[in-house]
C-alpha cells in the first residue's frame, strides 16, 4: 500500500488509519519521492492526492502507465471537480474520492483496488509466462499454431506451407507440449490470450 | 497784498484766483494729465490764465476798495492771495502760466495809480515770492488737495501761507519800497503794515476759494432741503447781528466790546454745522461787512488814526479766523472718521444680515444671544425674537454640552475660534454636524463671540454615503474574489478536516481491536487537536475575510502578510501548477493597515498574476513575491509573474473601474486595490518587467505617519 500526499498532516493520519487495518504502507511526501523510491514489483495500491505540486496526480498515473508499471490507484481530492475525476477514470483509476471521507469509503476503495491490482499481477505474470512458453517456438511450429487456432484441418495446413499431413502432426504434437496444453480448446485459451491472432482463412485455394 | 504805504498805487496785479469763482475749476493739479513743461497751450490751461489775469486785476480794485478814508492804506490787499488759491489749484508745471498771466494784471492796475515801473516790477516781484513760497510750501507738506478738512492740514496752512509767505516777502517788499524810495515810514512799519494786510486777505479768501473749488458746487447740488434752510438762516442770522454791530454802531460812538461776539455763535455754528466751505464762506462774509464798515466811518473800531483803525480789524478778523477755520477742520475730520465707522458699521451690520451662512453674536460672559441674522434663524427654527437675550444653554444648541466648554476654552486660548466641528441641535431637536468659526469682539463694552455657522451635514452625509458605498463595493469585490477561489478554500480546510477523521477512526479501529498503546493513542488525539485548530484559523481567515467591517488600521508585518495570503492561495497555485517564491527582506519595519484590506489587495494581485500565465505553458509558471524597505521610509511589496505582461495600450485604463481584459471579470479589483492602496496613503501601480511578465508594486508607508 502506498500513499502519496503532499499535506504531512493527512499523510501521516492516513498511513495510521490504514495501518489500523494492517495494511503495510509506505508514505511518500510528493510523486518524485514515490518516483524515486517505490518498488514497481511489490503489490499493493496507490493512494494518491490529486492536487500535488511539480507534478500532479494525474501527471504520475500517465507517468506510471507509460513506464510499465502501473497500479490500481485511489485518488482523493480536496477539490473534487467532475473533468479531472473522469481524465482520473478514463485512465483506469479504480476510485476518486473527495476529502473528507469515512474510513468505509475509503476501505472499499483499497479493498477494489487491492483486488484489481491483483489481478492486474496475475494477468501480467500469466502473459508472461505465456509469452516465455511462445518464445521457444521455432517459426514453422509458430506458423502451425496460427492455423491450428484459426481451426485449420491438418491437410489444409499442410497444403498451405507446402508440406506433407505426417510433418504437420508433429510439429502440432510438439506446439501442444511447449504450450503445455492438454486440449486443443486450451491451446485457443492461451493463444487468445497472449493475443496470436488465428492465420487468415486461405482455404484450398491457398 | 499790498499796500504800500500809498496803497493805492499799489501794486495791483489781480490774479486769479480765480477759480471757482467763474464756476471754472482750475483744478487742482495733480489730476491733470497734461504733458509736462509743454509750451503748447491747452483750451483749459488758457482759460485758467484769463481767469487768474481778470481775477488779479479785480482783486487790486478790491483791495483799492477797501482803503480807509481819508487816510490811504489798504486794509485787505487780495490780488496775491488769489494768485496763491490759483497756485494751488493747478499743477505745478503750470505755474509759469499763471504768473505770466497776472503780470500784465499787474501792471495794468498798478500803472493807471501812476507807480513808477521799477517800484511796479519790484511789487510784482514780491506779490509772486508770497504765492510761490506758500504755494509750494503747502503743496510739499499736504498730501492730495487742500481742503481745510483735516487740522494738520489746516495748520500747514497757516503757518506757511498765512504766516511764513507774507511774512518773507513782507521783508522783500519793504526793501525794494525803501530801495527805490517810493514809499513813506520806516522799513518795519512797511513791514507790518504789508504783512498784516497779506495775513488777513490769505485767511479770509483762499479757504473760500480752495473749499468751494473743491466741494461747494456739488455740495450744494446735491444737499437736502433742511441743510439749505439751516444755511440760509445762519447766513441771515450772521449777516443782521454783522450789519447790527458793524456797520451802525458809530451811530452812537460808545463802542461795546462784548457786542463785537454777537457774530460768532452765527460763525461757530458754521463751523460745527457746515464744515470748512460755510465757515470759510462766513467769514468772508463778516470780513466785507467789518470791512466795509470800517471803511465807511462805522462800527466799533475807529480809533484815533487810520492805520489803527485798520490794524485793529486785521487783528480782530484774523483772530476770529484762525481758531474757527481750525475748529471746523477738526469738526469735519471727526466727521468723516464717525462717517468712515458708520459706514463700516453699517456694512458690518448688513454683512451679518445677508450673510448666507447662519452667524450670531453671543455674549462671552452667559452665553447669551445677543443677535442673530436670517439663516441663523432659519437652521435653529429659532425667531430672532425667541432667540435673542436666552443663553446657548438653555435654547440647548449644543448637542453634547461639553463643546460649548471646549468652545469657549479653544477661544479664550488664541483670541478666536476656527474650524470647530461641533454637533448643533435646533428646535425640533434635529442635530446638525456644524463647523463654527468666531472671532471675539466688543458690542457695547461687552465682550462678545461673533460666530459663523456653516451646516455641513449634507456633506457629511454625503461623505458618509460615499465611505459606505465603497465599504460595500471593497466588499463585495473581495467576496467575489474569494468566490473564484472557493475550491481552494475548500481544500484548504480538507485538508485539515480529513486528516481528523481518518485519525479518529484509526483510533477507533485501534480499540475495537483492542490493541491500543496509550502512547499511540496521545499522538493521534494531539493530531487531531492541532489539525482541529488549524481547521480553525481558516475558517477565522475566511470569516474576516467575508465579513463586512470597519477598517481597522493596526501594525503589520508585510512578511506575514504575504505568508498569509500565500497559505489562502495555497491550493489555488498548485492546481494551476504555478511555483512561488518569496523574497522577503528579513528586517521591515511595521506598517500600519487594515489587515483584511491588505490581504484582499496581495490576493487580487496574486489571482491576477496566475490568470495572466496559462498553466500549460512551463515558462509561464514562476511567480515571485519580494518585501523590501524603500528609500523614502516606505514598505515595498512586489509580485512579478512571468505571464503575457500589460499591454501597452491598457496600462493607463488598468486601474479604472469596470476595464477587464477576463471574460468574467467585472472590472473593480485592480480599481478598488488602488482605493484601499490610496486610503493607506500608499501607492500601488503596474509594470511590464524587462524580459517578460509584468510586476505589480505597493509601497506602504512605515508606520510613523499614521493613517489617513
Amino acid at each position: 500500500m502506498f500513499v502519496v500526499d503532499d499535506d504531512p498532516a493527512v499523510l501521516k493520519a492516513l498511513t495510521r488509519l490504514l495501518q489500523s487495518q494492517a495494511y503495510g504502507v509506505q508514505a511518500f511526501s510528493s510523486p518524485q519521492d514515490f518516483l524515486e523510491r517505490h518498488d514497481p514489483a511489490t503489490p499493493g495500491c496507490l493512494v494518491l492526492d490529486v492536487t500535488l505540486p511539480v507534478i500532479s496526480g494525474l501527471e504520475l498515473q500517465q507517468k506510471l502507465a507509460a513506464s510499465g508499471a502501473e497500479r490500481a490507484i485511489v485518488f482523493i481530492t480536496g477539490q473534487g471537480d467532475i473533468p479531472t475525476s473522469v481524465r482520473a477514470m478514463k485512465a483506469g483509476a479504480v476510485d476518486f474520492i473527495t476529502k473528507p471521507f469515512g474510513d468505509e469509503q475509503l476501505f472499499a476503495a483499497i479493498r477494489a483496488a487491492i483486488e484489481k491490482d491483483r489481478a492486474m499481477r496475475q494477468a501480467r505474470a500469466e502473459r508472461c509466462s505465456i509469452e516465455r512458453r511462445l518464445a521457444t517456438l521455432t517459426s514453422r511450429e509458430r506458423e502451425v499454431l496460427e492455423r491450428v487456432v484459426a481451426g485449420q484441418l491438418n491437410k489444409v495446413i499442410a497444403a498451405d506451407l507446402g508440406t506433407v499431413e505426417k510433418t504437420i502432426k508433429v510439429h502440432r504434437g510438439r506446439v501442444m507440449q511447449k504450450m503445455g496444453a492438454v486440449s486443443l480448446a486450451e491451446l485457443v485459451r492461451i493463444a487468445d490470450r497472449a493475443g496470436i491472432k488465428p492465420a487468415a482463412e486461405h482455404s484450398a485455394s491457398g | 497784498m499790498s499796500c504800500g504805504p500809498e496803497s493805492r498805487r499799489g501794486r495791483g496785479e489781480t490774479r486769479a484766483a480765480s477759480t471757482n469763482w467763474g464756476g471754472i475749476i482750475l483744478q487742482d493739479a495733480r489730476t491733470h494729465p497734461g504733458s509736462a513743461l509743454s509750451l503748447s497751450l491747452s483750451a483749459r490751461d488758457a482759460r485758467a490764465a484769463l481767469l487768474v489775469a481778470v481775477a488779479y486785476y479785480l482783486g487790486a480794485k478790491i483791495g483799492f476798495a477797501f482803503t480807509f478814508q481819508p487816510h490811504p492804506i489798504s486794509t485787505l490787499w487780495p490780488p496775491n492771495s488769489l494768485l496763491l488759491a490759483a497756485l494751488l489749484l493747478t499743477p505745478a508745471r503750470s505755474w509759469w502760466l499763471l504768473l505770466l498771466a497776472a503780470f500784465p494784471a499787474h501792471l495794468a492796475a498798478e500803472l493807471q495809480s501812476g507807480v513808477p515801473v521799477a517800484m511796479v516790477l519790484g511789487w510784482f516781484a514780491s506779490n509772486s515770492s508770497e504765492a510761490l513760497i506758500g504755494a509750494a510750501c503747502i503743496r510739499v507738506l499736504v498730501a492730495g488737495p487742500l481742503r481745510f478738512d483735516s487740522f494738520r492740514d489746516v495748520s500747514v496752512f497757516l503757518i506757511f501761507g498765512t504766516f511764513l509767505a507774507p511774512l518773507l516777502s513782507s521783508f522783500l517788499d519793504a526793501a525794494l519800497v525803501i530801495l527805490i524810495g517810493w514809499g513813506q515810514g520806516s522799513y518795519w512799519q512797511l513791514v507790518g503794515l504789508r504783512f498784516f494786510s497779506n495775513v488777513l486777505a490769505a485767511l479770509i479768501l483762499v479757504p473760500v476759494i480752495l473749499t468751494w473749488a473743491a466741494t461747494g458746487f456739488a455740495g450744494i447740488r446735491y444737499a437736502p432741503l433742511r441743510r439749505y434752510v439751516e444755511s440760509g438762516l445762519l447766513f441771515l442770522g450772521l449777516l443782521t447781528a454783522s450789519i447790527l454791530i458793524f456797520d451802525w454802531q458809530a451811530v452812537d460812538h460808545s463802542p461795546r466790546p462784548a457786542l463785537l461776539y454777537a457774530p460768532l455763535p452765527f460763525l461757530l455754528w458754521a463751523a460745527v454745522r457746515l464744515g470748512p466751505v460755510g465757515t470759510s464762506a462766513s467769514l468772508l462774509l463778516m470780513a466785507v461787512i467789518v470791512l466795509w464798515g470800517t471803511t465807511h466811518g462805522q462800527g466799533p473800531f475807529l480809533a484815533s488814526s487810520t492805520e489803527e483803525n485798520a490794524r485793529s480789524v486785521q487783528l480782530f478778523l484774523i483772530v476770529v479766523s484762525v481758531p474757527l477755520l481750525l475748529l471746523a477742520a477738526a469738526v469735519q475730520e471727526r466727521r468723516k472718521v464717525k462717517e468712515a465707522l458708520q459706514v463700516s458699521e453699517e456694512h458690518s451690520a448688513k454683512a451679518f444680515r445677508s450673510s448666507p451662512d447662519p452667524m450670531a453674536i453671543i455674549r462671552r460672559s452667559d452665553s447669551s444671544i445677543i443677535d442673530v441674522n436670517d439663516r441663523w434663524e432659519s437652521l435653529f427654527g429659532y425667531s430672532r425674537a425667541q432667540a435673542v437675550g436666552r443663553t446657548t444653554a438653555e435654547l440647548k444648541v449644543y448637542a453634547d454640552p461639553k463643546d460649548r466648554q471646549t468652545y469657549h476654552d479653544l477661544a479664550a486660548a488664541q483670541g478666536y475660534v476656527r474650524d470647530f466641528e461641533v454637533d448643533l441641535r435646533d428646535q425640533p431637536g434635529r442635530v446638525h454636524q456644524a463647523v463654527v468659526a468666531a472671532e471675539i469682539v466688543e458690542v457695547g463694552g461687552v465682550s462678545c463671540f461673533i460666530e459663523t455657522i456653516r451646516d455641513v451635514s449634507e456633506q457629511k452625509r454625503a461623505e458618509r454615503e460615499a465611505r459606505e458605498q465603497q465599504k460595500q463595493i471593497t466588499h463585495l469585490t473581495r467576496v467575489a474574489m474569494l468566490g473564484e477561489l472557493s475550491g481552494a478554500l475548500a481544500h484548504e480546510l480538507n485538508q485539515p478536516l480529513t486528516a481528523i477523521l481518518s485519525n479518529a477512526q484509526a483510533a477507533q479501529h485501534y480499540l475495537e481491536k483492542g490493541r491500543i498503546d496509550p502512547k499511540e493513542l496521545g499522538e493521534i488525539l494531539g493530531d487531531i487537536v492541532a489539525q482541529d485548530r488549524r481547521a480553525g484559523e481558516v475558517i477565522h481567515r475566511l470569516r474576516a475575510l467575508f465579513k463586512k467591517g470597519e477598517r481597522q488600521f493596526q501594525m503589520l508585518d508585510a512578511n506575514e502578510l504575504v505568508r498569509e495570503v500565500l497559505e489562502l492561495a495555497h491550493s489555488d497555485l498548485i492546481t494551476r501548477n504555478i511555483e512561488v517564491v518569496t523574497q522577503p527582506s528579513p528586517q521591515l519595519p511595521a506598517i500600519l493597515g487594515d489587515r483584511v484590506e491588505l490581504q484582499q489587495v496581495l490576493l487580487n494581485l496574486i489571482v491576477n498574476a496566475c490568470e495572466a500565465m496559462s498553466a500549460d505553458d512551463p515558462k509561464e509558471h514562476g511567480l515571485t513575491i519580494r518585501t523590501e524597505s524603500t528609500a523614502d521610509d516606505g514598505v515595498q511589496l512586489s509580485v512579478i509573474d512571468r505571464g503575457h505582461g500589460i499591454p501597452a495600450d491598457t496600462q493607463e485604463k488598468l486601474f479604472e473601474p469596470f476595464f477587464t481584459t477576463k471574460p468574467q471579470g467585472l472590472g473593480l479589483g485592480l480599481s478598488i486595490s488602488r482605493s484601499i492602496i490610496a486610503a493607506h496613503r500608499g501607492r500601488l501601480w503596474g509594470t511590464n518587467n524587462p524580459d517578460r511578465g509584468a510586476t505589480f508594486h505597493i509601497v506602504l508607508p512605515v508606520h510613523a505617519g499614521g493613517p489617513s
